[in-house]
């Protein structure tokens, strides 16, 4: 019997993701000896015309991570989608947009003049930008279409599972290859991590005067974090009540503030609509100021919704008042 | 005319493309590289909080997280005007070794040595870290994922996880490591050093022992005479985390040494 086909490839993503994957040690070469892995570019050499050249249905699952922003991304997205049985959304970017998804807060246009036009550096008295089509010499050299929003992978094609996390921890990824090899998925659909919320783990003592708030936030550089004592309860921004545990609370392990890189928990449709909820219960609304205290959060898109605008209710507003 | 496109480059941080044109006698008129991605973070960063850029840049690579963490960190200790304490300073420069350590592991056995080992005629489903540990024995192969491993939880222990870590802030660092851990770091350091030394063992063996991969790397189309810029510390020698940015020519002779704030 052949091996089952798996292929793992990056849309708008870092690359973390494929050191995840590598970070499973032993198990990646267990894993790597059970599959015939048939596109990897971070690690393998096998090309896009290996994959068109598969039958529909070929390869048994796909692990896709990276945002969706290009035309080429959205082709692979769909390429991808058309051979694999299983599609699964590969971190954090791919599952909501990610940090690449910040973009949307900006637009093609001011990216394009960041990039190209406007630093010091860069010497371009033509104003020259991307474009789908340009020449060098002879030679027609296409470009894909740059969008002026970043999607996410369910954006663009059906999602079976999504692995959440920036990146997902090996722990959870192991247990989703274990449960792809030996067909004990879970429904489609499913997210591949506890049903729960960050602070329902989280190794830290809730308030130590019960009914205290905080009046005014902190930010990470004002004060030294008490590293036992709950990052809201000190006035610091967390991100722990609306996002979904599993990533072994590294970030609040290592002493800053979870920033919600596993997206909402289940329930919750917008990660940052909740999160200022959560924010705005912490303060305290008794204070004459009030209104003071909320501008206290400078960039509650960027803060609340670090890695999910593109899935946010934000961007669906956007795409709609787009020309 | 006929175009050779190789889609996409592989066994690298990126995405890309090369399109090759050969002319009517099969010749190489012209080679053109593409990276068909953006994702634009000159413009994004711009309206962020100063102190989350450190975890917000890291994106940019999550093969090197680190080092843009770092740089990104060190920016910020320049806007606020602050100095980090020696214990933090040091902190950050040990972090900043153990994944210099694991980050070049990586690239050579799982990027870069595949070329020569099993080499680049082999066939593409075993040019890759999987050949070669298959080559060399898969004793060398669990060496190397027990060392990353262990370099990698080292990052991840300073700064809550090692693609991505956390512990950058204007000034110093999230959290201490405790004088328990020194006795375990300093092992970690000497397997390290030890480590890095078989691996140019290997390097010797299989890179520049092998006639026709030496002919190779020594021919025209393979070397690039050019200058070198690096951060060196107050003798001279290599630096990574901190120093002055010195440029010698192709002879190696010294033509530049500034601080990298001019």
């Amino acid at each position: 019997m052949s091996k089952p086909k798996v292929a793992i490839y990056w849309l708008a993503s870092c690359g973390g993701c494929d050191e995840a994957l590598v970070d499973l040690g032993p198990s990646l070469l267990e894993v790597a000896d059970a599959v015939d892995l048939v596109l990897w570019p971070a690690a393998l050499d096998f090309k896009v015309r290996d994959i068109e050249a598969l039958a529909d249905g070929a390869i048994t699952a796909s692990l896709v991570n990276g945002a969706v922003r290009t035309d080429e991304q959205a082709h692979m997205a769909r390429l991808l989608r058309r051979k694999s049985q299983v599609l699964v959304a590969f971190g954090a970017c791919a599952h909501l947009g990610g940090i690449p998804g910040l973009a949307n807060l900006v637009g093609s246009a001011e990216i394009f003049r960041a990039k190209y036009l406007a630093p010091p550096f860069v010497d371009n008295p033509n104003g020259v930008v991307p474009t789908p089509h340009a020449k060098v010499g002879a030679h027609e050299l296409p470009l894909p279409g740059f969008w002026p929003q970043v999607h996410s992978l369910e954006q663009i094609v059906p999602v079976d599972y999504t692995l959440p996390g920036c990146p997902p921890p090996p722990p959870l990824i192991l247990a989703a290859l274990h449960a792809l090899l030996s067909g004990k998925l879970p429904a489609k659909g499913s997210v591949l991590a506890p049903e729960r919320a960050l602070c329902d783990t989280c190794p830290r003592k809730p308030a130590r005067e019960p009914g205290r708030k905080p009046v005014k936030l902190r930010r990470v550089h004002q004060a030294a974090a008490d590293p036992d004592q709950c990052f809201l309860e000190q006035g610091f921004v967390c991100a722990g009540p609306a996002t979904r545990g599993g990533c072994g609370e590294s970030c609040i392990r290592g002493n800053m503030p979870c920033s919600g890189c596993f997206g909402p928990p289940p329930g919750v449709e917008d990660q940052a609509a909740k999160l200022v909820s959560a924010v705005a219960s912490m303060l305290d609304t008794r204070a004459a100021d009030a209104a003071a205290l909320a501008h206290e959060l400078v960039d509650p898109a960027g803060t609340l919704g670090r890695y999910a605008i593109p899935a946010s209710l934000l961007t669906a507003r956007r795409d709609r008042t787009e020309p | 005319m006929k175009t050779i496109t190789i889609d996409p480059i592989t066994r690298l941080e990126g995405h890309g493309k090369i399109s090759i044109f050969l002319d009517d006698a099969g010749e190489v008129e012209r080679a053109v590289l593409q990276v068909p991605e953006l994702r634009g973070f000159e413009a994004f960063v711009v309206g962020r909080l100063a102190e989350d850029l450190p975890q917000i840049t890291s994106r940019i690579c999550g093969i090197c997280p680190t080092a843009h963490h770092m740089a990104s960190v060190k920016a910020l200790d320049d806007l606020f005007q602050v100095t980090p304490t020696p214990a933090a300073r040091a902190v950050r420069e040990l972090v900043y070794s153990a994944f210099l350590v694991e980050d070049h592991a990586l690239h050579f056995y799982y990027l870069a040595a595949p070329d020569f080992l099993p080499g680049a005629d082999a066939p593409a489903a075993t040019r890759n870290v999987l050949g070669l540990v298959a080559a060399v024995g898969k004793e060398v192969g669990l060496r190397l994922i027990d060392m990353r491993r262990r370099l990698r939880d080292l990052v991840a222990f300073a700064g809550g996880k090692a693609t991505h870590p956390v512990l950058g802030v204007p000034g110093g660092v999230s959290r201490p490591i405790p004088e328990s851990e020194r006795p375990k770091i300093r092992e970690l350091a000497r397997d390290a050093v030890a480590f890095a030394r078989d691996t140019l063992g290997i390097f010797h063996k299989v890179v520049l022992g092998n006639r026709a991969t030496l002919d190779l790397i020594r021919s025209d189309g393979y070397s690039l005479t050019t200058y070198y810029m690096g951060l060196v510390d107050e003798q001279n020698r290599l630096s990574f985390y901190d120093g002055w940015l010195r440029v010698v020519g192709p002879d190696g002779a010294e033509r530049a040494r500034f601080a990298p704030r001019e």
